[in-house]
Parts: C-alpha cells; structure tokens; sequence
C-alpha cells in the first residue's frame, strides 16, 4: 500500500469509527447517569 | 385511539434508526464508488455528512418528537394545514421507493437461498441473472420479503421493530466482519485497499466525485426521507436528539466502510486484471452485487458459503430499512385514524401490487430508482423549508436543544438549513437531470425513457398534482381525528 492510502486510511476509519465509539461512549455514560439518578 | 407505544430504551431505538440508515445503498453503492475513486471519494462523502445527513437526521429527531405525529401530519402542524401536501410529497417519495425496495430484498434472499443450497450457477452468472430477472421468481421473493417486513410491523414498535432490528443489526456486522477476514486474507489484498484510501488529485478536483460524495450522503443516510421522524415519533421524551443524531449517521458510514474493507480488497483480488476489476465496480449496482461478486466468489474455497454471506448481509440491510419504510406508510394512515392491524395490510396489500411492476421489469425498476431517488433530495429540500419557514433560530431553540445534557448545537446549524442545504439540492437535481440530458441526447425530454430527465419531470407532477388536490382531504381527516 502506498503512504498516502495508509494515512489516509488512518484519518478515515480514525475519524468515522473514531466519532461513532466516541458519541456511543457519551450515549453509554448519559445512560449510566440517568439509572444511577433514578436509584 | 390506540395507545402510543415507545421504544424500550435509547438503544433500542438507536438499533432501529440505525438499521434504517444502513440499506443497500451501503453495500451495494458505496463499495463501487469507493473504489473507482478511492479517498479522493471519501473526502466529501465525509465533508457532506456533517453539511446534509446531519442537520437534516437532527430536523426529523426534533419534529417526530414534538408532534408524535407521522410525516404528513407533522408537516401539517408545523407549517400549517395549507402545506400538507409538502408531507405528502415526502411520503409520497419514501413509498414509492418502498415499492421497489422490496423487490431488491427478494433478490438478496433468492440469491442467499441459492447460495446457500449451493445451486446457483457457477459457469454463466451474467446468464443466471438475466434468466431469474425476466422471469416470475421476482415477484414471488418481493412478495416473501414484504411479508417477513409486514410480519414484523404488525408486531408493533417493541415487539416487532425493536425485536428485529436486535437481531439484524448485530448479525449485518458479524457477517460483514467475515467478509472482511476473507477479503483482507486474500493474496494481493493490498491493491483494492490502495485503491479504496489513496487520493488521485484528478479525482479531487473533479466537480463530479464531489456531487457523487454528496448523492452518496444524501441516499445512504436516510436523512430527508421521513424514515428517522417516523421512528422519533416513539421515542422518549426526555432522550437527546443530537447526541442520537450524530450516532445514527457515523453509525451509517462506519457501516459503509466495513462493506467497503469486505467488498473492494476481494475485487481486486479476485478479478484476473487490474483492468477487469476497475470495469467489475462500472457495473451498475445490481451488476455488480448479482453477477461480478457471485462469479468472482466462485473462485474462492467454500464459494457458497462467502456467497450467501454476502447476500445475506444484503438481504438484512435491505429489509432493517425496508420495515422502516413500511412503518413509516402504517404511521401515516394511523395519524388518520386507523388502528395498526387496518393500517398494516393495506399498506402491504398497496406495496405487492404497487411493487409488482418492477418485480417484472427491471427497466421499471430503474425508472423508478430513477425518479424517486432524486425526488429524495426535493425531500430534504421540503425539510429544509420546513425550518426556515418556522424561523431557523427558533427551530433551534425550541425543537433542538431542549434536552438538558445533550450536545448543543450552535449557529452553524442556522447557516447550514438557511443556505447550504437548499444550495447542496439544486446542485445536486441541475447535475443529475444535466447528466441524464448527457445519456440520452436525443430523447431527454422522453417520459417514456427510463432514465430521462422527462419522466422525472412528470411523474413529480402528476404526484405533487394529485396532492395538491387531495390537500383539503388531507386536511379534513387530520382535523377529524385530532378532535
């Protein structure tokens, strides 16, 4: 593979499944908070 | 009146408005794109989900909540009666894609069975498709996958929708993690993924990778097609429509890159030449998925194991968003005041017969992918129109961020459903019908060609037509059942 696919490679599946882990993991700890609220 | 039902939890409800985004158009679309273009593809596949599936996934999250009601109605609350017609054409569009929309699941599940039962023909597959789309097996498999979708609506949101999409979603991954693993330990896997992430600066700088990164974002997403409002409809009130938001579109295109990392390394390196490959990804959607992939699979060991893993991540794809569509159809004609278990079987019994045609006849089908795919960006223009009618800032203030916690959205969103939505639909609508002029030279202006910029032009008017005269209708019996 060439090393301007391997960065962008890097920047893409960074930037897509980087920002979906990224807003799950928010979703995953406003979920926690609001049952730790609720107990 | 029936009880208004809601998704159990957020993630519920995320799996289903997932589910809905990620279709065909992810395993079918973006691998082909991706790979004649490559990163140069990606770049505004990715700009655009942030500058169109974004704001407008946020505008149908905001307005399904607030009026509880389906696309028409909602329409009809917030702009006022006068403009149900403006629902009406969004609905109209998202229906009758649905109509075709079922056929392509009957091919992905014919194809997965014949797979699977290791019948499909292994020397002539260009053949094998052609004998199978001219003949009545179409529309036996239409007429199945709209029965497993009807099944599942007619279960309701958490006994059906939410049930099914637990396990379709989790499954689309597994099978294309599978993909991946035999694609990426191919020999030679390397090329394809050269061609998938390099950037050409031809291609850069190319106007036309740039509206196809847009088209693809406008399609893939499901933002404009009423699809996620429908399914805000149930759910909770006090859940974060931003934060939601963002997960359903990364979700969408994390999805896309796993088919592309599953698909494009086993083109090239199955295909006998670099060149063969490069034509395999020109050939059309359904060439591509019905005839290049089971041919090149052919060559692998266990072929029929990969092949049906293919179909069958196709075929779930497919029919996550096909429930969608139908729900949204039901939804429709419940805000009218019909019960789900009325509502459901006309909407399935409309769909069979309406589905038929391009059951039948492919150049049907693609007619009607035609026109109501790029009838899906007057949608998100109609959306667009909807907000800024309402007054932008107030949208923002009043429909958007009111859930204390979650991600607030700033004036770029004015900015962005002011101008840049409207700008990014009539550049997108002037390059597709100027390319349809580009096809078809001599009969451009021909309603009767499948791909003319004439057919598009009188099958909106005679849709946008029919609303305008049913409006007071429409009208009436919203007003009805809201007393």
């Amino acid at each position: 593979m060439s090393t301007n696919a391997i960065i962008m490679m890097i920047i893409l599946l960074g930037s897509i499944w980087g920002g979906f882990s990224y807003f799950l993991q928010r979703a995953y700890k406003r979920e926690k908070e609001s049952k730790d609220r609720k107990k | 009146m029936e009880k208004q039902e809601h998704f159990t939890s957020r993630w519920a409800l995320l799996l289903a408005t997932v589910g809905m985004a990620i279709g065909a158009g992810n395993i079918w679309r973006f691998p082909r794109l991706a790979g004649q273009y490559g990163g140069a593809f990606l770049i505004p596949w990715a700009i655009f989900l942030i500058l169109w599936s974004i704001p407008l996934i946020i505008i149908e999250f905001s307005i399904g909540r607030k009026t509880r009601k389906g696309v028409i109605g909602s329409f009809s609350e917030i702009m006022g009666s006068k403009y149900s017609w403006m629902g009406g054409f969004v609905a109209f569009c998202t229906m009758a894609i649905m109509f075709y929309y079922s056929v392509v699941c009957g091919w992905a599940l014919r194809y997965f069975l014949v797979s699977i039962t290791g019948k499909i023909d292994v020397t002539n597959h260009a053949q094998y498709w052609n004998s199978f789309i001219s003949g009545y097996q179409p529309l036996v498999f239409h007429l199945i996958a709209l029965s497993i979708g009807g099944i599942i609506i007619f279960q309701g949101v958490t006994k059906g929708i939410e049930r099914a999409n637990r396990i379709l979603l989790p499954s689309l991954v597994v099978l294309l993690l599978i993909g991946i693993i035999r694609a990426l330990t191919l020999p030679h896997a390397s090329i394809g993924l050269n061609y998938f992430f390099s950037i050409k600066l031809e291609y850069l700088l190319s106007y036309r990778v740039w509206l196809e990164g847009l088209s693809q974002s406008a399609w893939s997403t499901g933002a404009g097609w009423g699809l996620i409002l429908t399914y805000a409809v149930y759910m909770k009130e006090k859940e974060d429509i931003v934060l939601n938001s963002f997960i359903t579109a990364f979700g969408n295109n994390s999805a896309s890159l796993l088919a592309g990392l599953a698909i494009i390394p086993a083109i090239f390196s199955l295909a006998p030449s670099l060149v063969a490959a490069e034509n395999a990804l020109k050939a059309g959607n359904d060439g591509l998925s019905f005839i290049v992939i089971p041919q090149l699979f052919s060559k692998l060991p266990a072929a029929h194991f990969f092949s049906a893993v293919f179909f069958l991540a196709l075929f779930f794809a497919a029919i996550s968003s096909l429930i969608s569509m139908l729900e949204l159809a039901t939804r429709i004609m419940m805000d009218f005041g019909l019960p789900r278990r009325k509502a459901l079987p006309i909407v399935t019994i409309a769909t069979a017969i309406l589905g038929a045609p391009s059951a039948l006849y492919l150049k049907f089908f693609k007619n009607q992918d035609w026109v109501w795919g790029l009838g899906l960006i007057i949608s998100g223009s109609l959306f667009a129109i909807l907000v800024i009618r309402f007054g932008v800032n107030k949208f923002r203030k009043e429909f958007v961020n009111i859930v204390p916690g979650d991600i607030k959205i700033g004036k770029w969103f004015n900015h962005t459903v002011k101008f840049l939505i409207p700008a990014e639909a009539i550049l997108l609508l002037v390059w597709w019908l100027y390319r349809s002029i580009e096809w078809n030279p001599q009969g451009w202006y021909n309603p009767f060609q499948a791909d003319s910029l004439g057919t598009c032009i009188v099958q909106w008017m005679v849709a946008l037509g029919l609303l305008f005269f049913l409006n007071g209708i429409i009208q009436r019996r919203l007003l009805k059942r809201n007393n």
